[in-house]
């Protein structure tokens, strides 16, 4: 079915190019030979170690916040970074620019700020609906708060926080092409994307995007796959 | 006739009372439950709290299990601690906390990322009295149970009997000495049920302090397994839920007997309790 709705789009697609937009095969015969060079590679493996480093950050940031967000005083901060989603980053670039040291803990800081807030968003909707009911056995054992907390929260919903990982990889995997583009001296699929784009070579653009949305894919897939072999509960 | 002897106070509540947006849920609940010793026999208690659905029984279940604190009044335990072989008379009267009683939840609720091992594990070793033997007890509850085969599998993975199972035992490897059970009996069918009512005689037998506190609408099987029976209803002209009767089955002599509801005198007793609701 999927296949034969593949074939359809690629058929329409190659039917109705010409002029600016270009026909899928181009674009194949582009991605054919992106692939085989190293400038793609290199540029990949610049993209998934600041990927890999940001969401490690926003991670560590993520879960301090969330697991002290049961504390009133870190609550109502948690609750300000909840709302930063609404905060464009556009503005605070020159900012960040002053805070930092280079360009590398720039793009990695603009990264975590991005993501942060969408994480603790999905990581605090999780702790909010957690049933009573997993306190109160805890309580019916004898449990401490501590010994809740970390029952309950650290150890119950750590499979949700590897689930929210994998849904917000895809917010910072989007974000990479952006923040690439500030400081394009160390490369990354962004800096490439913004090359081609500047002179206008769309059959490239697309392939790279091809790319890029075929990394995410894989990405998705196995971090699915792992979360199942992690938590054997979540088949259930 | 059953020789025994009632003792020391093992539960006492005084005077509770429980209000939700200024109305009255539960109001001046006063009961005791005491040691019922039998010569050469552990002879565990096993109490029923009998009462309409909407009347305040799983309201006065959470606060005798400590989770709800009561508006007035209290609910004093006296039970071992770590050391089993200390006589009760010896152990202070305190206020009952969370944890000190034995929890099982209507639904059987466990947590969804353990397996039955991994909890029942959680809770063996908050039980100081079972030293480094956590993993034996497991075994000869799991054995005894009939749940030796599903330990190593989630509570998603177990049927409503067997989760109850688990429930039980969870709590009965916590080591207090009171367990309560909240609706043990609802949802299942006939054979089960005959089972679970076997099995919780066996849990009163297990030993002399263990006190079983069953909240329920079955009439039938809870009181075909209680020695004492609490019922909770409305006074006229008050607001609130009480303990309005209590009745002593050992005294009518339809306690601990395995045939008891084939008895004229237990049917009539049934018809008794209906009546009082």
């Amino acid at each position: 079915m999927v296949l034969l709705q593949v074939t359809l789009t690629l058929l329409l697609w190659q039917s109705g190019a010409g002029g600016l937009i270009p026909a899928p095969t181009k674009i194949a015969a582009a991605l054919g030979h992106l692939l085989t060079t190293r400038l793609l590679s290199d540029n990949i493996l610049v993209s998934l170690l600041l990927t890999g480093q940001a969401m490690f950050w926003s991670i560590l940031i993520t879960l301090g916040f969330a697991y002290l967000s049961v504390i009133p005083f870190f609550s109502s901060i948690a609750q300000f970074i909840v709302k930063c989603r609404y905060l464009t980053l556009t503005g605070l670039i020159f900012i960040f620019t002053l805070l930092t040291r280079d360009g590398s803990q720039l793009k990695l800081s603009l990264l975590v700020a991005g993501i942060v807030p969408f994480f603790t968003t999905s990581f605090l909707s999780v702790i909010v609906n957690i049933p009573k009911q997993e306190f109160e056995l805890c309580q019916t054992l004898g449990y401490s708060r501590w010994q809740s907390l970390y029952e309950v929260i650290i150890v119950g919903k750590a499979d949700q926080v590897f689930e929210i990982l994998r849904q917000n990889f895809a917010i910072s995997w989007m974000m990479i092409t952006m923040v690439e583009g500030l400081s394009m001296s160390e490369g990354g699929i962004g800096t490439l994307l913004i090359r081609y784009n500047k002179y206008n070579d769309l059959t490239n653009v697309i392939a790279l995007q091809m790319v890029i949305f075929g990394i995410g894919l894989c990405f998705d897939y196995l971090l699915g796959t792992l979360r199942r072999w992690l938590f054997p509960y979540t088949k259930l | 006739m059953t020789t025994y002897t009632k003792e020391e106070v093992l539960l006492q509540a005084r005077g509770l009372s429980l209000s939700y947006d200024n109305a009255c849920i539960l109001r001046d609940v006063n009961f005791s439950i005491r040691d019922i010793v039998r010569p050469g026999l552990q002879q565990g208690q096993v109490v029923s709290l009998i009462g309409r659905s909407g009347i305040g029984k799983t309201q006065l279940f959470r606060v005798l299990s400590g989770l709800q604190k009561p508006g007035a009044g209290s609910v004093t335990i006296r039970q071992r601690l770590a050391a089993r072989t200390v006589p009760v008379s010896l152990c202070t009267e305190h206020p009952v906390q969370p944890g000190d009683m034995g929890v099982v939840f209507q639904n059987y609720y466990q947590f969804g990322w353990r397996t039955v091992r991994q909890s029942l594990l959680l809770a063996a070793r908050q039980n100081k009295a079972l030293g480094c033997t956590e993993k034996d007890a497991i075994e000869a509850y799991a054995a005894r149970f009939e749940l030796s085969g599903v330990l190593h599998q989630y509570p998603q993975q177990l049927s409503g009997g067997q989760q109850q199972r688990v429930s039980i035992i969870q709590q009965l490897l916590k080591g207090s000495d009171f367990l309560l059970l909240d609706e043990p009996f609802s949802g299942l069918d006939v054979c089960v049920l005959d089972k679970v009512a076997e099995l919780l005689v066996q849990v009163s037998l297990s030993d002399e302090l263990k006190t079983l506190i069953i909240v329920s609408h079955d009439i039938d099987t809870t009181v075909s397994i209680s020695d004492t029976v609490f019922i909770l209803g409305k006074e006229a002209g008050k607001p609130g839920s009480t303990i309005t009767r209590e009745i002593d089955l050992i005294g009518r002599g339809l306690a601990w007997q395995k045939d008891v509801r084939k008895e004229k005198a237990f049917a009539d007793t049934i018809a008794e309790i209906r009546g009082c609701l």
